[in-house]
């Protein structure tokens, strides 16, 4: 795959139609490595009639009366390969596989494979340096405005800014289908919950950024973090225009009475 | 966001500075306001709201609102002159109205605004010594302009085109070295106004421009036979909005009739596919195209120019962010009649753009590249005698997004630049 593996703009998406050199000395791609292909598109009555014929097999080859499937709805799967630097530094670190697979109904399901040529040894350190730092804190830290309006991040911000990508990029990710995507605009504030037990408790406001509407979302998200653990959160995002509108400012405080839906665990 | 204290401060820097520049338009009296103070009042119910409306509306006590009273609980600042100090104080008292003395002496305060302000002009004065690589404010672009044209009399000049939503003035930067109605070309950054990298890009390529005119063999034959007209902020009351209340505004601050949202996109309100799919009808949308198309001024005075112009024979607009370098159509799919040699052309531009420091971009058409988009600047030139319009979104492509650091200014016009070039070439080149 050397050929296709020309370097693209970090971490943007791109659908690969082309035919691959079927004497591939390398292991497929994929779990199923196509020939020639063409989007088809999700309506159109041969796709869907296809999966039926899928599903007829799996459901007689099954044998069971218990574990049968019926078609809930037909996506658009798209099979890439591009690469991408450090989110915070900037460095090269490396190509990544995917399959994304947008369905009507539900958020996106991801396959996703990346290489491994970040030091796992110095991002462990980091990240429990940073863990160690706030479990220790007497005093809760608060922070607002990552970056500034000159994109400018204080260096002791630099993994708060973190945080709210990983847990935000959950958000950004059951909020996204194949028309409407999204980009952490800014952490508007950010209030740590001091807790006595072994974990992180922390509350963001942050804005997301929605392509091709233009809008911005104010997205409230309760973090979680044990080190080592998946993120636990709990978010709401609004499309209040008035918060953003007269410059007032709302004391983000006041929104926390408003969560309840929407929990995630990675 | 401001914080209620941090405001209070903004509003009284604002007051000061207005307060300050109508001592330098009037005559030259230095003293006016030793002595003076701001109280600040708060009234605790309608009755005392009415008494210091009642206050303010006592001629002979010149007490001067600097905030309003509105609501009881809500301070109002009230500048008192030395002479009347005693009997406002009195006064409030009485009426057990509680205030408290924010500025102790107001003329202290100008005094040392004054010293700021004349230090930082004195760093300022020469045009490039103006740090390129940090974001300004309305009024620190719109004083560099000035120096520009000062430091380069030969070929820059200041023109205004028209008036934003809210009376400010839409300046363009000329670049001529004679002639008459040469062949031109636009150029426009910060339609957008939270895009800053481009406003900032602006003034990095204008400054460019006149370096290098007399020194660059390529940019001085490009201005011995082509103008280049340069608006650097295109949305200025956007722009100041992103820096006095919300940094990620985008549209004009146009009133919307029957709605309380507020402004147009700039970049929907152009004739050309006005109102198709790819803009919204909905005031509150961050794509709402307006009333109807050019309902905005800042749009409008653009087409006043470019059409009693008659000569434009190039258009670039400038946007951030996704890395792209773009031609017609955004409003539909159909393939522009010039497709191939913008394409090219791009091709080339952008192809130079990545030599710099690798950037990389992609390009085409606006339908084909970013998104269906209707009532676009390009779309307009294009169906106006434009031929070689196009659109640039600037870095990065969502890691920060609007909010580019600083850092990144001139690495980002830097690569731009040879992109720019080109277009600009090859207009020269290819007249029609």
């Amino acid at each position: 795959m050397p050929g296709l593996g020309a370097a693209l703009p970090a971490a943007a998406l791109l659908l690969l139609l082309s035919s691959f050199p079927p004497a591939a000395a390398e292991q497929p791609l994929w779990p199923f490595a196509p020939g020639v292909m063409h989007a088809l598109n999700p309506s159109d009555r041969q796709a869907s009639k296809a999966a039926w014929v899928a599903l007829h097999y799996a459901n007689f080859k099954a044998a069971s009366p218990s574990l049968l499937r019926f078609i809930q709805g037909v996506g658009m799967k798209y099979y890439l390969h591009f690469t991408t630097d450090d989110y915070i530094n900037g460095e090269n670190a490396g190509s990544c596989l995917a399959t994304v697979l947008y369905l009507k109904r539900s958020p996106p399901e991801v396959n996703i494979k990346c290489a491994d040529i970040q030091d796992k040894k110095q991002i462990q350190e980091q990240d429990n340096r940073f863990y160690q730092y706030l479990q220790h804190r007497t005093k809760p830290i608060i922070a607002n405005d990552i970056p500034d309006s000159h994109g400018n991040i204080a260096h002791a911000h630099l993994p708060l800014w973190g945080l709210a990508v990983a847990g935000g990029s959950f958000i950004m990710l059951k909020k996204s289908t194949e028309n409407l995507g999204y980009f952490l605009a800014q952490v508007k504030a950010v209030k740590q919950q001091i807790r006595k037990n072994n974990a992180v408790e922390l509350e963001f406001m942050i804005l997301l950024h929605e392509t091709p509407t233009q809008k911005i979302y104010p997205c409230y998200m309760h973090l979680i973090w044990i080190l080592d653990h998946p993120l636990t959160l709990k978010y709401i995002c609004t499309s209040v225009n008035h918060w953003l509108e007269d410059g007032s400012g709302q004391d983000y405080g006041s929104a926390a009475g408003m969560f309840h839906e929407k929990e995630g665990n990675f | 966001m401001h914080s209620g204290p941090k405001a209070y401060q903004h509003l009284v820097n604002m007051k000061v500075l207005l307060v300050f520049t109508a001592l330098l338009v009037g005559t030259f009296s230095e003293q006016l306001f030793v002595g003076d103070q701001v109280l600040r009042a708060v009234a605790s119910d309608e009755e005392q709201i009415a008494l210091l409306r009642a206050l303010g509306e006592q001629v002979d006590l010149q007490i001067d609102f600097w905030r309003d009273p509105t609501k009881p609980g809500r301070p109002a600042d009230l500048r008192v002159p030395f002479s009347r100090l005693q009997a406002v104080k009195v006064f409030l008292e009485s009426h057990g109205i509680s205030y408290s003395i924010m500025i102790e002496d107001v003329q202290h305060l100008l005094d040392e605004e004054k010293r700021t302000m004349m230090l930082s002009r004195r760093m300022e004065r020469s045009a490039n010594k103006f740090n390129f690589a940090s974001y300004h404010t309305l009024e620190e672009i719109y004083d560099w302009m000035d120096t520009l044209v000062a430091d380069h009399p030969n070929l820059v000049s200041k023109i205004q085109i028209g008036e934003s939503y809210e009376k400010r003035p839409l300046y363009v930067l000329k670049f001529s070295t004679g002639g008459s109605n040469r062949p031109a070309v636009w150029l426009d950054t910060g339609i957008h106004s939270r895009e800053w990298v481009t406003q900032a890009t602006g003034v990095w390529t204008a400054n460019k421009l006149a370096e290098d005119y007399g020194h660059d063999p390529t940019v001085t034959s490009l201005l011995d036979t082509v103008d280049i007209f340069f608006e650097i902020v295109t949305n200025p009351d956007g722009y100041a909005f992103t820096h006095s209340s919300n940094r990620l505004w985008r549209k004009t601050r146009s009133i919307n009739a029957a709605s309380s949202c507020i402004g147009v996109d700039p970049n929907r309100n152009w004739d050309a596919g006005f109102g198709d799919t790819g803009s919204s009808s909905n005031p509150c949308s961050e794509t709402y195209h307006g009333p109807y198309a050019h309902s905005e001024s800042e749009v409008k005075s653009i087409v006043d120019f470019i059409q009693s112009h008659g000569n434009v024979k190039g258009l670039v607009s400038i946007h951030s962010y996704s890395q792209m370098l773009m031609f017609p159509y955004g409003y539909k799919r159909t393939p522009a009649p010039d497709h191939e040699e913008l394409n090219e052309l791009a091709k080339k531009a952008v192809n130079d753009l990545t030599a710099v420091y690798g950037t990389e971009y992609t390009y085409g058409s606006i339908a084909d590249t970013i998104y269906l988009a209707a009532g676009t600047t390009v779309d307009w030139a294009y169906e106006n005698g434009v031929k070689y319009s196009y659109t640039f979104e600037l870095r990065d492509t969502g890691r920060y997004g609007f909010l580019l650091p600083s850092s990144q200014i001139i690495p980002t016009a830097t690569e731009t630049w040879p992109a720019l070039l080109d277009i600009l070439v090859h207009i020269q080149q290819h007249p029609y």
